[in-house]
């Protein structure tokens, strides 16, 4: 294991931000860190990263343990949000800094930020300043000064969370491309779960300063542990005694089906390929009421169905759904 | 040239500022300029040429005697050296003030706050007042530095003491704090941090607090007639050699005095400017 934090307690005061927090990171991977904001993702970032200190709990790296090391020595490579540029210095000069201060040779350290420019295409732009790069080439730039001194793990803290949506979506993909490149155990902040999905060999979900699920992307989003995974991951509504996602209901336009909830679409909303209904259940106990069940189909399916407004719907769960039990609304 | 260029290739580093492109003023604008220039010319332009004109009046070689008479000299000597010493210190102290004041939190941190601009609002003769109280003949605490060359670095330092504070402190506040923990996780020792990265980004800020710090050093005078005695050759500067020409009648005396110290505030000035350009283009 690259990284392993054992029983990490951090407090603000009477806020918990991380509460008794144990997690093993596996090397070479990219790992996901989600969840809502001020549920301690950042925090326990920071302590690896040794810029914040815990209040009882280790920390190793590579087996070191890097509990009570300063950052200087953790050899972990970190971008930050608002990237954290040298302002005064060239992109070439954010880049070797790392390896200057380590008073590398400097032919060494002219060769190593030329290959480094050249991996997160910036070879143009090296004599510029931070200031005439957009937020996408900043980001890269504080990424290649990151992996300049070749640290044995490189955490990001939302990397892309300053960015419109547009260069975010072309920027994790190409985060995804460089970790296969590169290889280095990597470790990323993030409360978008898209990005997490899409990019991560592993996320861990953690919320209100605990850790709620460890798993690769396709067991999170079949496999939720508890409602608040499943409902972080993707939409959930809830049908009868359970919970699942919108798009595994089946929806039939006859009875028959064994436990069939019958109701009618009180909404129809088409986006895209897909079409969005909202079901009003016809209350199994009368006087009770039942929240309005969302599906989504497939707009063909709709058209198949002959689905409009009004019309009246028996729904089933799919087979192989991924269903959680509801809580009991009281 | 043969292949295109790349999409993101930059054809030369682009200048930060643009080059003028003729006159592009708007009314509103000219209008602003117009009353800027105006008011800037009846307040400072008009009258320091007046000042260079009264000057020559009597003519080069009574201009060359003025500036060259020893008194005159010694005078200029220690106003210009004792200033630059005074904002020498000012860089050091006032950054030291600056750190403390924004970094560190502490008990009475905003009355300290507060207390730093006094030596800026005392009228200076009050200023000269104070210090005399306590670095005078009848000290408490046994330290008469009155109408000695020490009187005049004190007095100096005491009035300038806010101007490198004041103007490094907004600029360190605003300055962020993952740049310094990136440069930590990059390996920088704090020194390293220090010198590399948080001076470089305060040496604007420090350059002009000093150019302010040495222009009002070299004009000080109110402190200095309690404090320093007046003594030609050893505690005269220039402000008072200036007064005791008018007080003689010798109008084109004192201009020409007042017109060498606006050549050295205005040399000082440019050289700081030159090292704050420098430093800020190369890090």
């Amino acid at each position: 294991m690259s990284i392993d934090v054992r029983n990490i307690t951090r407090t603000y005061g009477d806020f918990y931000a991380l509460d008794d927090v144990s997690v093993a990171l596996p090397t070479g991977q990219l790992t996901a860190l989600l969840g809502p904001s001020g549920g301690g993702k950042s925090t326990l970032l920071r302590i690896i990263a040794g810029l914040d200190t815990a209040d009882s709990g280790s920390v190793s790296i590579e087996g070191v343990d890097a509990t009570k090391l300063p950052p200087q020595k953790r050899n972990v490579g970190f971008v930050f949000q608002h990237y954290a540029a040298f302002k005064h210095m060239s992109v070439a000069k954010n880049v070797a800094f790392g390896l200057e201060i380590r008073k590398r040779p400097k032919v060494e350290v002219k060769k190593r930020v030329g290959e480094l420019l050249e991996l997160v295409h910036l070879s143009p732009f090296a004599d510029r300043m931070p200031s005439q790069l957009s937020g996408g080439q900043r980001q890269r730039m504080a990424l290649a000064r990151a992996l300049a001194v070749e640290p044995t793990v490189l955490l990001l803290d939302e990397p892309f969370g300053a960015l419109d949506a547009k260069v975010r979506k072309e920027l994790r993909e190409w985060l995804r491309r460089l970790h296969d490149e590169v290889h280095v155990t990597t470790v990323f902040v993030t409360h978008d779960q898209e990005e997490a999905m899409e990019v991560a060999d592993e996320i861990v979900v953690i919320n209100g300063g605990r850790i709620e699920q460890v798993g690769s992307p396709d067991e999170l989003y079949d496999q939720p542990a508890n409602d608040f995974v499943m409902g972080f991951l993707g939409e959930v509504t809830r049908l009868g005694h359970v919970q699942l996602r919108p798009h595994d209901i089946e929806v039939a336009v006859g009875p028959g089906r064994a436990g069939a909830h019958a109701g009618r679409v009180t909404r129809l909303q088409r986006v895209g390929f897909e079409v969005r209904l909202l079901v009003e259940l016809e209350s199994v106990e009368p006087g009770r009421e039942v929240a309005p069940v969302s599906v989504s189909v497939t707009r063909s399916h709709a058209h198949a169905l002959d689905l409009e407004l009004g019309a009246r719907v028996w729904l089933t769960p799919a087979v192989g759904a991924t269903t959680v039990p509801a809580m009991v609304a009281v | 040239m043969t292949a295109a260029p790349a999409l993101e290739a930059p054809t030369r580093p682009t200048p930060r500022r643009r080059a003028r492109s003729g006159n592009t003023l708007t009314a509103g604008s000219a209008l602003g300029l117009g009353v800027a220039v105006t008011w800037f010319s009846l307040l400072v332009l008009i009258p320091l040429t007046a000042i260079v004109i009264t000057a020559g009046e009597r003519g080069w070689a009574g201009y060359w005697d003025t500036i060259t008479n020893p008194q005159t000299l010694a005078a200029v000597r220690l106003t210009v050296g004792q200033s630059l010493l005074v904002t020498a210190v000012n860089v050091v102290m006032g950054t030291l003030i600056a750190w403390v004041l924004v970094r560190d939190r502490f008990w009475g941190r905003s009355v300290l706050d507060v207390v730093i601009d006094i030596p800026f609002a005392l009228p200076t003769i009050v200023a000269g007042l104070v210090l005399l109280g306590l670095y005078g003949p009848n000290s408490p605490i046994g330290v008469d530095w009155a109408y000695t060359e020490r009187a005049v670095t004190l007095a100096l330092a005491f009035v300038t003491l806010p101007f490198v504070v004041r103007a490094v402190q907004p600029v360190l506040g605003e300055l962020e704090h993952d740049v310094e923990e990136a440069a930590a996780s990059l390996g920088a020792s704090r020194t390293t941090i220090l010198r590399r990265i948080v001076l470089p980004a305060l040496v604007p800020a420090i350059a002009a607090g000093a150019a302010l710090s040495f222009a009002r050093a070299i004009s000080e005078y109110g402190s200095l007639v309690l404090l320093s005695g007046n003594r030609p050759f050893e505690t005269e500067v220039v402000s008072v050699r200036v007064l005791s020409h008018i007080e003689n009648g010798s109008t084109a005396s004192a201009a020409a005095v007042a017109s060498l110290m606006l050549v050295v505030a205005l040399t000082v000035i440019v050289v700081l400017d030159v090292i704050q350009r420098r430093v800020s283009r190369h890090g």
